[in-house]
């Protein structure tokens, strides 16, 4: 009886495990290039890389090699089933958890910059160029401009409005522009700054945008555009790359950009305190937060790689992909 | 007698006559392509040029599938360079390739990243290879291919992709135009699209765009020089025309210099690792005789002009491809070139010189602005514009270097008149490496800087004569004097002259030593009027007009081409070409080739 006991114990310890280590999240990274990185020559692995949150420096790579890639997006609902690419080569797609590719955009489209998977209708797809904005609803066999009252201009991000998938704001050269249908046509934001390099919409109340910009610091909208206000003064001419939202709390922030490390605010985006203990690398691109532990935090940087922290920015730790210029990084709860 | 009686024997005179002007250039031609073919089969250099000279040859055979063998082994490999070329040296040696080795080839466009890359000279390398890919292995579907696309989609991609840069560069012109180095990316795929393209279309258009390449080259080649400003060249090129890969395409289509690249040892080969010429040397393309003409006629004098355009400005800028203006003047001992100014083409820009024929190397003199900057390089490049220059400076090495010998700069402003030339550098203040550099080979016969205020050299039979405006001091390097004036409100007036148009070295000097370029208050008003020696009137404003004679000098009179020997209105894609009493017209519109007679 005893060690019937027993056994049942152990079998419940392994199931809690292993549902544990189901629950754990995926964490997504862009890698760009190296420091390595010549056109054309043998180059180092770059391209998306993945691992799991407890997989410390180990990264697995999927998808092509070497394909200069700016931008990646998960599609939540599909537990990662169809995943996107944004590269120098357009937009690599899976729709089978990233064991088979395809780049779905021709010629006419290039230097893809990001990516954005509608997450209620996975086969519609917006990516951003140099260009302007491209939009499929046909899960890439066909892509159209759609650059209506923008024009031919850089777009560094798209991004889709979490409550509404008709609207969607767009990071650009000349500011942020918003459109209400889908991308049909677009209209300019009341931004009067340029160089708008990330936009990160709130958890909760969709209104509030923040943007980071090359050389004028930080914005902020409560009125989905209208208006912006200039946040954190003395971050007047730092050039932030990355702002993003604690899933778990809409309260924090964290910001990188150009030599800043990580900016982190806990008083939705009022103050900022720089976080860098540990972060060997402040040349910061990318930041995402674990949306099942907001204190897990990553920071991807210029050539140097990524860092983790476990206790919401406090402290850093070197986590893999030694050189990497990572672009874009996102975890996913599965 | 009948209507053709007299034609029954002046015909076949006629015909001996033209066979004899033709049949030494063309025999010496096949010559050389059969040496080119011969000396890189006994090459060891991993390089499918040298596979396909060894096949093509059955010199060392085993070593060629060897090394066949490794390329497709090898996957750190990949991306354009190595997609068409791999194409290239497939298609030209199927024949002789053992089935396991056809079929590695095959995997090779699965398994790699055949990395588009974000340059002209990349794409047209990646659609050319991606184009005779699929067009060899049709049907297949997409998880065949390294991208995922089937054979048809990849095929009509790339065909479209082509027929859009055969478009434009028939009717604008090319981004990476005129380029010494990266002139071989641009005819080896077309040579190996033209000697496989199973469309004829396709195949016309490869010719077309094949005589295009040439010609463009031709009507500004000198003895083996790639002469006027480049939009792309290596700093090792630009000092030493001789060494730029463009000599090796000049020696085996034109037959100048008189010798073969790879055995003179007094320039650095830059193109002896790059055996590309080869893919040209067993190409069934064949340079039309007009254009080896046009190459190799220096009889007379003459002025030609292009437009060409920038590559795609994606943000900072106005226009996405604005026109680049090139005035270049060619004469049997040298050739003075420009490009008007400011930045065409990032990292790479030559913008003028005066390259003359000389048994010496180094031989040429410029000067420029050594400008970098990230913003600059954000115009064409999607990545952080903070990060940018050291990002290029990795690779290219020179990017931010103050003593750099190629550089576009927004301060740098030309207007030439034929043999004569006012260069004007307006540098503002606050900008990084805030001086000009100028480059004068220490092997020149004879160097003066006299009292006058001009700096007089003569290499040979040419003569050049440059008045810089301010003060500078002069540096002693390897194998250059290098000016270097720190005046940010600066420039030069420069006259090339020759034994043919000034009698003796110091009758040259003699009449320019009395010549004087007025421009006082030239820190407020940044203009310069000069009378040339040859009575020309030449007045100069920086970001403002340029005066000929009175006469507003206008860049719309350069048309797409404009010369003695080749004439094409901007925008029309008809070239027309001339040659005494021949003609050649290509018309892109229709894709046809006419020649007169």
């Amino acid at each position: 009886m005893k060690s019937f006991a027993c056994s049942i114990l152990l079998l419940m310890l392994f199931l809690g495990v292993a549902v544990l280590e189901a629950r754990q999240s995926t964490v997504y990274a862009s890698v760009v290039s190296t420091k390595l990185f010549v056109v054309g020559a043998p180059n180092p692995q770059t391209g998306l890389f993945y691992q799991k949150t407890s997989d410390d420096t180990l990264w697995q790579h999927t998808g092509r090699n070497n394909i200069r890639a700016f931008g990646v997006d998960v599609h939540t609902p599909s537990k990662g089933n169809v995943l996107c690419i944004a590269s120098g080569n357009g937009v690599h797609q899976s729709v089978d958890g990233g064991k088979t590719w395809k780049i779905t955009t021709g010629w006419r489209i290039t230097e893809v910059l990001s990516v954005a998977i509608d997450p209620r209708a996975a086969k519609t797809l917006y990516c951003s160029t140099p260009y302007g904005v491209y939009k499929t609803t046909d899960g890439g066999t066909t892509w159209n401009e759609r650059t209506n009252g923008m024009g031919t201009i850089f777009v560094q991000t798209v991004t889709i409005d979490r409550n509404n998938p008709e609207r969607l704001y767009c990071a650009t050269e000349e500011g942020v522009y918003r459109s209400e249908d889908g991308a049909g046509t677009w209209k300019k934001t009341g931004l009067h700054v340029g160089g708008v390099r990330s936009l990160a919409q709130h958890p909760v109340n969709s209104d509030v945008l923040f943007v980071g910009t090359d050389d004028f610091g930080i914005y902020a909208t409560t009125n989905g555009g209208k208006y912006w206000e200039k946040m954190a003064a003395g971050l007047d001419h730092v050039a932030f790359y990355t702002m993003v939202f604690d899933p778990t709390n809409p309260d924090v922030m964290y910001a990188g950009g150009y030599s800043t490390g990580v900016y982190k605010s806990v008083d939705g985006g009022k103050s900022w305190q720089r976080m860098n203990d540990g972060l060997t690398n402040l040349n910061v691109h990318a930041i995402a937060v674990d949306p099942t532990n907001g204190n897990r935090v990553y920071a991807g940087t210029m050539f140097g790689g990524i860092f983790k922290s476990e206790n919401g920015g406090t402290t850093w730790r070197y986590a893999g992909l030694s050189g990497a210029q990572v672009w874009t990084m996102t975890v996913q709860p599965f | 007698m009948g209507a053709f009686g007299p034609m029954k024997t002046t015909f076949p005179i006629l015909l001996l006559v033209m066979v004899r002007a033709v049949a030494p250039a063309q025999s010496v031609f096949e010559q050389r392509h059969a040496e080119v073919v011969r000396v890189a089969s006994d090459e060891r250099d991993r390089s499918f040029s040298t596979i396909t000279a060894k096949l093509k040859t059955g010199n060392d055979v085993p070593y060629a599938l060897a090394m066949l063998d490794s390329l497709t082994k090898d996957e750190a490999i990949g991306g354009m360079f190595y997609s068409y070329s791999l194409i290239g040296c497939y298609l030209h040696t199927q024949d002789l390739l053992p089935d396991s080795l056809k079929r590695k080839v095959r995997e090779a466009y699965r398994t790699r990243t055949m990395y588009r890359g974000d340059t002209e000279n990349h794409w047209v390398m990646y659609y050319t290879g991606l184009y005779l890919a699929a067009q060899t292995w049709p049907d297949e579907e997409g998880s065949r291919w390294f991208n995922g696309r089937s054979s048809s989609e990849n095929f009509q991609e790339a065909r479209d992709w082509l027929d859009h840069w055969i478009t434009i560069s028939s009717t604008r012109g090319q981004g990476e135009f005129d380029s010494p180095t990266y002139i071989t990316t641009f005819m080896t795929p077309m040579v190996v699209l033209y000697d496989f393209a199973l469309d004829p279309v396709m195949k016309k258009k490869a010719q077309m765009m094949l005589d295009l390449l040439f010609v463009d080259f031709a009507a500004e080649h000198l003895q083996g020089n790639y002469g006027g400003g480049h939009s792309r060249d290596y700093p090792e090129d630009i000092i030493n025309p001789l060494a730029a890969p463009s000599t090796f395409w000049a020696w085996l289509y034109f037959g100048e210099p008189g010798f073969p690249p790879w055995v003179e040892t007094r320039y650095r080969p830059r193109h002896r690792s790059g055996w590309e010429p080869v893919f040209g040397a067993v190409s069934s393309y064949r340079l039309p005789d007009i254009i080896y003409r046009i190459a190799t006629d220096r009889t007379t004098p003459y002025v030609h002009t292009e437009t060409k355009r920038v590559r795609n400005v994606i943000r900072f800028g106005k226009e996405l491809n604005p026109p680049a203006f090139k005035y270049t003047y060619v004469t049997k001992n040298y050739i003075l070139g420009s490009l008007h100014g400011g930045i065409l083409q990032p990292i790479q820009q030559h913008t003028w010189d005066v390259t003359y024929v000389s048994d010496k190397p180094n031989n040429t003199i410029f000067t420029l602005h050594p400008f970098y900057s990230g913003k600059e390089l954000a115009m064409f490049f999607p990545e952080e514009e903070k990060f940018l220059s050291d990002e290029v400076d990795r690779y290219h090495k020179v990017y931010t270097n103050p003593n750099k010998w190629n550089s576009s700069s927004p301060y740098e402003q030309t207007f030439q008149h034929k043999n004569a030339l006012i260069v004007l550098y307006h540098i503002e203040q606050g900008v990084k490496q805030p001086h000009i550099n100028g480059f004068f080979p220490k092997n020149l016969d004879e160097f003066v800087r006299n009292a006058s205020g001009w700096i007089f050299c003569r290499a040979g039979g040419t003569y050049v004569a440059i008045y810089p405006l301010k003060p500078y001091q002069w540096m002693e390097e390897e194998v250059n004097w290098r000016l270097r004036s720190h005046e940010l409100n600066n420039g030069f007036v420069v006259e090339v002259g020759s034994l043919d148009e000034d009698g003796s070295f110091e009758a040259f000097q003699k009449r320019l030593r009395l010549k004087k370029p007025e421009y006082s208050g030239f820190d407020s008003n940044r203009t310069v009027e000069y009378i040339t020696r040859n009575g020309d009137r030449m007045k100069f404003t920086f970001g403002g007009e340029r005066v000929l004679n009175g006469r507003h000098h206008s860049f719309k009179e350069y048309g797409f081409f404009n010369g003695p020997f080749v004439q094409s209105k901007l925008g029309s894609g008809v070239i027309r070409m001339k040659y005494k009493n021949q003609t050649r017209t290509l018309n892109f519109n229709n894709v046809s080739l006419v020649d007169t007679p």
